[in-house]
């Protein structure tokens, strides 16, 4: 194995500023991410997998614990300054993308993630011909749309359109929080595909939570199931590939019907 | 037809000194269009900016000199309040209160007093031409250009990547950070900004009235407000451009009808209660009609 790109030693996290009574979100978290790997969340609700993928993305700082991404120590830095390392596409498509800006102006704001924003033109004709290049797989005719405020998108092509932007700074490190989980099926399944195709071309290593059983079977190469703050199971490889949804259910006895109900 | 002859002829002056106010209503708009952060500095940024453009024309300093110190004395109230609200995590509301409370204890020191003349005292407008002041084309040229060059000015920064950067601040504060856009710093740039403009339009009334008074800024926001609600009626807010015209055309159309009360016999006095009620029916009338604003939206307005 190659040296780890992502690396979280000890996480904890426990919110409620430590009343008695509080439970860790994040209970000793141990997580090693290599280059190029796509590894699966999954967990009951509450078993910290939101919380980690938090903590990674910046958008509170640990208890205790140290991260590391590609030999950095990130711990203490600010959420918005790991933005050019660290990109997340969540599960609300309203968040992921600014309303009420056109498609273009999201395209551009996401292209600087992590430098500088100078006092140039966001937009000229060069940029507008890229991002087209970049929505123009997605087929969903986003690339003749780009002066379209993204208000007037459906939850599907804003999901879609915040994976776009979540890539195209050729981030170290993808986060996915359940961004397939507030779509409809067929839409879901588009965007999952999409998702692929990206990391795939881009080359990213991805982490990805899910509450669907199927996608966390089907996708990637490393499944890490969570409880109560802890990481329970991390397979990779043959044996990752290896297992069904059943083998889990029982293996691991998890009681979450909305895993059963998705899978 | 006295009243309506009255009224007729004084459309010139009260339309240049509606470009003038642009300013202030443009400070207004940027905090609570852009930034979705309900700013209420102005009212204390507006005499900041006359009071200190006066005191420093009153010590003889070149009056254009005085003006951009003005603007700078404009920009820190805003940033004072960002910090407040970041720093602290004060109500955006509570925050703006505190700077334009604590701004009139500053004011009174700048001043020395209630009220200064400026009398035969220079300023921008005699610099440029001593016929300025005494011609209403005139000023409304110089306040056309000066408005027009703002308005083009904020149209190019908003285009820029750090302008967009400002925007999605306020459009999506969640979604900011995970671009990279560091909240604190635009929320500080954007109130810096929109202050700035308010000095400048206090600096500007003050040089063209000839005096200053601790009290100018008093009802200023509600009046702005006003404004601002009354031009985005007419240009609408989903451009740029059209979100940018709409404070110089509501403040045109705002200070013709307080011109046109004033004719008719309105108290002064009165207006600022004719103001209160037009804005809360304007920005209140909407969520009637809805049925109740929802949990989960802005304070717009």
């Amino acid at each position: 194995m190659s040296a780890a790109l992502l690396s979280a030693k000890g996480l904890r996290k426990t919110f409620g500023g430590g009343l008695p009574g509080a439970r860790p979100a994040l209970d000793g978290v141990d997580l090693e991410l290599a280059p190029g790997d796509f590894a699966v969340v999954i967990g009951s609700n509450g078993a910290g997998k939101s919380t980690l993928l938090n903590s990674i993305a910046g958008a509170f700082t640990v208890d205790a614990g140290t991260i590391t991404l590609a030999g950095r120590d990130i711990t203490r830095l600010a959420g918005h300054k790991r933005a050019g390392m660290i990109t997340r596409v969540f599960q609300d498509p309203m968040i992921g993308t600014a309303a009420a800006m056109t498609i273009e102006e999201n395209l551009a704001l996401a292209e600087r993630r992590g430098q500088a924003r100078r006092l140039r033109l966001a937009l000229d004709r060069a940029r507008r011909e890229e991002y087209r290049a970049r929505l123009r797989p997605l087929a969903l005719g986003l690339e003749d749309r780009l002066a379209t405020p993204v208000a007037l998108l459906s939850g599907g092509q804003r999901q879609a359109l915040s994976l776009i932007m979540a890539v195209m700074s050729r981030p170290s490190l993808l986060l996915l929080d359940e961004h397939t989980a507030a779509l409809d099926p067929r839409t879901a399944d588009l965007v999952m595909q999409a998702t692929l195709a990206v990391v795939q071309e881009y080359g990213l290593t991805a982490l990805m939570v899910t509450h669907n059983m199927r996608q966390a079977i089907e996708t990637g190469n490393r499944l890490i199931m969570m409880d109560a703050g802890r990481i329970r199971l991390d397979v990779g490889g043959v044996e990752k590939s290896a297992l069904t949804a059943a083998d889990l259910i029982e293996k691991f006895r998890i009681d979450n019907d909305r895993m059963l109900l998705g899978a | 037809m006295d009243v309506l002859n009255a009224f007729l002829n004084l459309i010139p002056v009260t339309f240049a000194q509606s470009l003038m106010y642009s300013f202030v209503v443009l400070g207004i708009m940027i905090p609570f269009r852009l930034l979705s952060f309900p700013d209420l500095t102005s009212e204390g940024a507006f005499p900041l900016g006359g009071c200190v453009c006066a005191a420093l024309i009153l010590a003889g300093w070149n009056p254009f000199l005085a003006t951009l110190v003005a603007v700078v004395a404009g920009v820190l109230a805003g940033m004072s309040t960002a910090l407040i609200h970041l720093q602290f995590r004060l109500n955006s509301l509570l925050a703006g209160i505190l700077v334009f409370t604590a701004l009139y204890s500053v004011n009174m020191r700048v001043m020395g007093r209630s009220n200064v003349a400026l009398f035969s005292a220079d300023s921008v407008f005699l610099q440029l031409s001593p016929a300025i002041l005494g011609s209403v084309p005139l000023q409304i040229l110089v306040f056309g250009v000066l408005v027009a060059a703002t308005l083009l000015g904020l149209r190019w920064y908003l285009a820029t990547e750090a302008g967009a950067a400002l925007r999605v601040t306020g459009i999506n504060p969640d979604l900011a950070p995970s671009l990279g856009i560091s909240l604190w710093t635009f929320t500080l740039i954007g109130l810096g900004i929109a202050n700035g403009l308010s000095a400048f339009g206090g600096a500007l009334v003050v040089q063209l009235q000839g005096f200053a008074d601790i009290g100018m800024g008093m009802g200023l926001l509600i009046n702005g407000l006003a404004s601002l609600v009354i031009g985005e009626t007419v240009t609408g807010r989903h451009t740029i451009t059209r979100q940018l015209l709409a404070p110089v055309i509501g403040a045109a159309i705002y200070y013709q009808f307080v011109s046109l009360g004033l004719s008719l016999g309105l108290q002064p006095s009165d207006l600022k209660l004719v103001t209160a009620v037009f804005v809360l029916i304007t920005l209140g009338l909407p969520a009637l009609r809805r049925g109740g604003p929802s949990g989960r939206e802005k304070l717009h307005a």
